[in-house]
């Protein structure tokens, strides 16, 4: 039903830039999480489109109007913006039952060439004309009927906020969200209160209702998965600066950065440092795991000189901007954890020879003709797979099995890297080189 | 040349928009009219006492100085330094037991009674904290006995008029051969004759002032005892941690801020009462004010610039120390049960005890006092007590019912029957409803809009406006209200009473508001906005119904304070204007019983409110706190 657009949003707090320069475009009936880690500037984003919050400078449409222009200097209230809102606490009114809370909303609505429907949709026809009109207490009920029926919450129409569980809550705040009929729907990590179990119910739940409505969704989370699962796009932000906006799935298989690449996947990715140089053929020889040699060959062509040469323009691009306020709050390049027994000193000053492989754990492979030797450092199994930690030399890989596979601490295996899906990243700005298969030599 | 106009056009229509924006939100427009109209209200006062210590006074010495040296001009445009000169430079000559001695004009009137106002507020501090400090202590850390009836009790001194304890302390110790006047109860009863640094001066002022604040330090040092969470001292038992150490090192640094907070109230409260030290004979900077109001009017308002001036400074720490680091939040935990400390089977019973006595000399036996006062046939004569006649005590001060100038009556009808009193009383309501109705709206919209616009600076300009008088003693409020009200002609009008009282009592309610809003989570008040509810029903559905506890103590606390304030209105009306301006008048006329009588029925009627409202709705007077007179 609506389209969002955000360009060069910035939203600051003297030299703290809580978002830096956004632009974003949300689809029509998408389903879009805003996902990073607790202070990125998600939920200030989301705030901002739904007018709680009032951008520094930049310009937001909802449905091609114009609800913030700090150039125009125009700026519709939150309560015009037609919009709906699911709080993270639920902000249910606790002086009010459940019924109360999902109603105290429409009463309020008063427009023109109004209609309810028999079950309960409003129907709005503006252009029907006739007299503004409210809703009658009739239409009220059968509203009310309607978007709690969805929720399974008729139960529970006369009790108070105060005597029903999380769950429960969470879904009369769904309710009262829905019965307006907003044409976006905004969530703040709606689920986070909730335990595990119900948390995945929940999430089902809400997959569904975005078929069902058909409204547009954005939903702000820090919870990779939560991202993953239900997301049509998944808009990644860090320091207030957009790291990626994709599909769920080239989020996790083409990360931009090391940063997206650690912030997704559950067991995380696991980054080796590696030296080495391109050759002729495109391939890089890189030297791995202190002692191995390796060959990786990308999936698509490129070209490591001309790929600096514009990752670095991109980035002298980003630091030119002109900014009213020194940000206080610095970009700095993303420090990936590389898994170890014992603490190593770092190489300081990576040059352009200096690498980092990304191999998400799926494609670390226990088998026994394998290149690389270690030994079991833990093992986990859950039953459906096992992630096995495995010690090479003074470094550990994480990798997952499937099936109930059980391993000895202690014991030697052999692995290998398998697939193409293999990422390498420059050492020097973090930033994706090509995604490809990684080929190591017998050790 | 037109691109110019029309980006100055873009430029005044985009000022414009925010302009627009910005106050179309009403917790924006509020605040901006609020804090327009509180600036007026609370500097402009204070800046005709500025003032007033520059100008001329009809009658006063400034006049009758300039006068002599033919140099007056049309009064009240002639600017003059003589009252500042005059004060820090001159001399006076007196005789004192037949010798000469000349003493300067600034230790008799500023240095004395300035050091009197610093000695007693600093030893009011103290013994305030101390007495309170161990009593919340023992009501929240200990099983002593009683605790329901001792901290009910124990707050009994706050919520009664000031002068209560200080009368109190006469009626007991004062005797016709130390004192002068009417034997106390002390005399009538043990002969026993007080010393007079126990009847009069330092020592009674700075006891009766420790007593009437402790209530302050009980209920905020009460308040972090209560919230503590018990893990944190467990944790330093785990750790072998002896108890006194751990009451050294953790406890107490935990209440530091309370502490602080406290002696920042009960010092400016000190400083500005005026009723305790003028029964009980202390010359501090408020009685002297009052003294030299008359003949050296400018020279007593800079007296009252002095006050100011302490009041500012006091706020300035309060700013320092409330923002600092180690304002701790102590109700952190989940564990709900704090620790109780054993006082042993004996001990808590004698410490219980103790408390028992102590409160039924600060709480019960002041309304007893008074009640016994009323019936007794001469002030002091107590003879139906030391000698068992019953025929000794009479009922004339209450029903007497026609004029007589004889009984000692000078012709004034019994207390039941005197329209003067309640006349007064009616005035007193009046004041008291207006002002808790307009302090209280105005605080809570203070609260609300400032807890809606944490991060801006005028928000917290408003809120520091709201609050400044607060911390000013309430004399310095008083003497302001009165050059501005003489100035702008409504003295002696109850106009000029709500208007004192109200900007007085705005923090009350302001405070409390506050303290709650800060509470309720934004997302409640969103979840409104986001479905186009309107503002003024979400204030009447939403916010009121939630915060409606805190709401009406924010009503219920100016109300109560108006009800027994004297030093704030004593200089803005005439004696018979309200009803504790009128116990100052039968004072003087010496007739005791009456102010007795007053003060029972004033004491009676804001106990039973308190009570009524607390139990109709839960909120108390402590829930506010602190402040007052």
């Amino acid at each position: 039903m609506a389209r969002i657009e955000l360009s060069h949003v910035t939203k600051r707090w003297g030299g703290f830039y809580a978002v830096d320069d956004l632009d974003l475009m949300i689809d029509d009936n998408a389903f879009v999480t805003l996902l990073g880690p607790s202070g990125c500037g998600k939920t200030t984003t989301l705030r901002m489109i739904a007018g709680l919050e009032t951008p520094t400078t930049g310009k937001i449409t909802i449905d091609g109007v114009t609800v913030f222009d700090s150039e125009a200097g125009i700026n519709i209230p939150a309560n015009k913006r037609r919009v709906g809102f699911l709080f993270q606490n639920y902000a249910l009114w606790p002086n009010m039952t459940v019924y109360q809370n999902i109603a105290f909303g429409l009463s309020n609505i008063k427009e023109a060439g109004l209609k309810v429907s028999e079950d309960g949709e409003i129907i709005r026809n503006p252009s029907a004309g006739g007299a503004e009109r409210k809703l009658t207490r009739e239409e009220i009920d059968r509203i009310v009927a309607r978007v709690s029926a969805i929720v399974k919450i008729q139960p529970f129409m006369k009790r108070y906020p105060g005597e029903l569980s999380g769950g429960q809550q969470q879904r009369v705040a769904i309710a009262r969200t829905l019965a307006p009929g907003p044409r976006v729907l905004f969530m703040d990590e709606p689920l986070s209160n909730l335990d595990a179990k119900l948390r995945l119910e929940m999430r089902s739940e809400l997959q569904r209702l975005h078929l069902s409505t058909g409204s547009t969704f954005v939903y702000v989370t820090h919870d990779q998965m939560e991202a993953m699962t239900l997301a049509t796009r998944i808009c990644l932000i860090s320091n207030g600066v957009l790291q990626q906006y994709d599909e769920p799935l080239t989020v996790y298989n083409r990360p931009n950065n090391t940063f997206v690449a650690d912030f997704v996947g559950n067991p995380a990715i696991n980054f080796m440092n590696a030296r080495g140089t391109q050759q002729q053929d495109g391939s890089f020889t890189l030297k791995l795991l202190d002692r191995y040699d390796a060959e990786f060959r990308p999936g698509e062509k490129v070209e490591i000189g001309k790929w600096y040469e514009e990752a670095e323009k991109e980035i002298k691009a980003f630091e030119a901007k002109v900014r009213p306020a020194e940000k206080t709050n610095k970009d700095e390049p993303f420090k990936y954890p590389v898994a170890m027994v014992a603490d190593a000193e770092e190489k300081k000053d990576p040059d352009r020879n200096d690498f980092v492989l990304g191999v998400r754990p799926e494609f670390v492979r226990i088998c026994d003709d394998g290149p690389i030797e270690g030994e079991i450092f833990s093992a986990m199994p859950t039953g459906m797979e096992t992630t096995v930690r495995v010690r090479v030399g003074n470094y550990l890989l994480t990798g997952v099995v499937f099936g109930g596979v059980l391993y000895r601490i202690g014991q030697k295996v052999r692995l290998n890297f398998a697939g193409d899906g293999t990422t390498l990243f420059s050492r020097v700005n973090g930033r994706l080189v090509a995604c490809g298969t990684l080929n190591v030599k017998q050790g | 040349m037109t691109t110019a106009t029309t980006r100055e056009a873009g430029g005044f229509r985009r000022t414009w928009n925010r302009f627009r924006t910005y106050i179309s939100k009403p917790q924006n427009a509020i605040l901006l009219a609020l804090g327009i109209i509180l600036t007026i209200t609370t500097i402009f006062p204070m800046y005709t006492i500025v003032r007033d210590t520059v100008r001329l006074h009809p009658g006063s010495i400034d006049t009758q100085e300039k006068a002599l040296n033919n140099q007056v001009d049309a009064l009240g445009t002639t600017l003059t330094t003589y009252n500042w000169t005059n004060l820090f430079t001159d001399t006076i000559t007196t005789r004192v037991e037949r010798e000469r001695v000349t003493r300067s004009v600034a230790s008799i009137y500023l240095w004395t009674p300035l050091l009197n106002s610093v000695l007693i507020s600093i030893f009011a501090c103290f013994g305030a904290i101390l007495y309170g400090g161990v009593f919340a202590y023992l009501v929240t850390r200990t099983n002593l006995k009683f605790k329901k009836y001792l901290s009910s009790i124990f707050i009994f001194p706050y919520i009664m008029p000031q002068w209560t304890l200080a009368v109190m302390w006469q009626n007991l110790f004062n005797s016709n051969a130390v004192t002068g006047g009417n034997d106390g109860l002390f005399v009538a009863l043990f002969n026993t004759y007080m010393p007079k640094w126990w009847c009069e001066g330092l020592f009674p002022v700075s006891v009766v002032l420790a007593i009437h604040y402790a209530p302050f330090a009980y209920i905020l040092i009460g308040g972090i005892f209560r919230n503590m969470d018990a893990n944190l001292e467990e944790a330093a038992t785990i750790l072998n941690t002896p108890r006194y150490k751990t009451f050294f090192r953790v406890t107490l640094p935990l209440v530091k801020p309370a502490i602080l907070s406290t002696v920042l109230l009960v010092f400016s409260s000190a400083m500005g009462s005026y009723p305790i030290p003028h029964y009980l004979g202390l010359t501090t900077l408020s009685t002297q004010y009052v003294g030299m109001s008359s003949n050296r009017a400018g020279q007593a308002s800079i007296l009252a610039v002095i006050m100011m001036l302490f009041g500012f400074l006091i706020l300035i720490v309060n700013q320092r120390t409330t923002s600092g680091r180690k304002n701790f939040t102590t109700v952190t935990g989940k564990s709900g049960q704090s620790s109780v400390v054993n006082l042993g089977s004996v001990g808590k019973y004698v410490c219980s005890i103790l408390f028992v006595l102590l409160t039924l000399f600060t709480g019960i036996l002041p309304i007893i006092l008074f009640a016994v006062e009323t019936f007794l046939p001469n002030p002091g004569d107590y003879s139906f007590l030391t000698h068992g006649i019953v025929g000794h005590t009479t009922t004339k001060w209450w029903v007497t019912s026609e004029n007589v100038t004889e009984n000692g009556m000078y012709g004034q009808k019994g207390i039941l029957y005197n329209a003067d009193i309640w006349n007064a009383f009616g005035g007193t309501f009046l004041v008291a409803i207006c002002c808790a109705l307009v302090a209280g709206t105005i605080g809570t919209l203070i609260g609300y809009c400032v807890s809606k616009n944490r991060r801006s600076k005028w928000a917290s300009y408003v809120n520091n406006m709201a609050f400044l008088p607060y911390l000013m003693p309430s004399l310095a409020v008083g003497v302001a209200f009165f050059i501005f009200g003489s100035g702008v002609g409504i003295y002696n009008t109850f106009l000029l009473l709500i208007l004192a009282g109200t900007v007085k009592y705005i923090p009350f309610a302001s405070r409390s508001a506050l303290n709650s809003m800060m509470q309720l989570s934004g997302e409640i008040e969103e979840a409104a906005i986001i479905q186009d509810i309107p503002w003024w029903k979400r204030m009447t559905r939403i916010i009121i119904p939630i915060q409606k506890t805190s709401i009406i103590s924010g009503f219920l606390l100016p109300f109560m304070t108006c009800l027994r304030e004297l030093t704030l209105f004593m200089l803005l009306c005439g004696q018979g204007k309200i009803i504790t301006t009128m116990l100052g008048y039968f004072d003087e006329m010496g007739l005791y019983a009456f102010s007795s009588g007053i003060n029972l029925i004033l004491i009676v009627l804001i106990l039973l409110f308190n009570t009524l409202v607390n139990k109709l709705t839960g909120a108390s007077i402590d829930s506010g706190i602190g402040g007052g007179d």
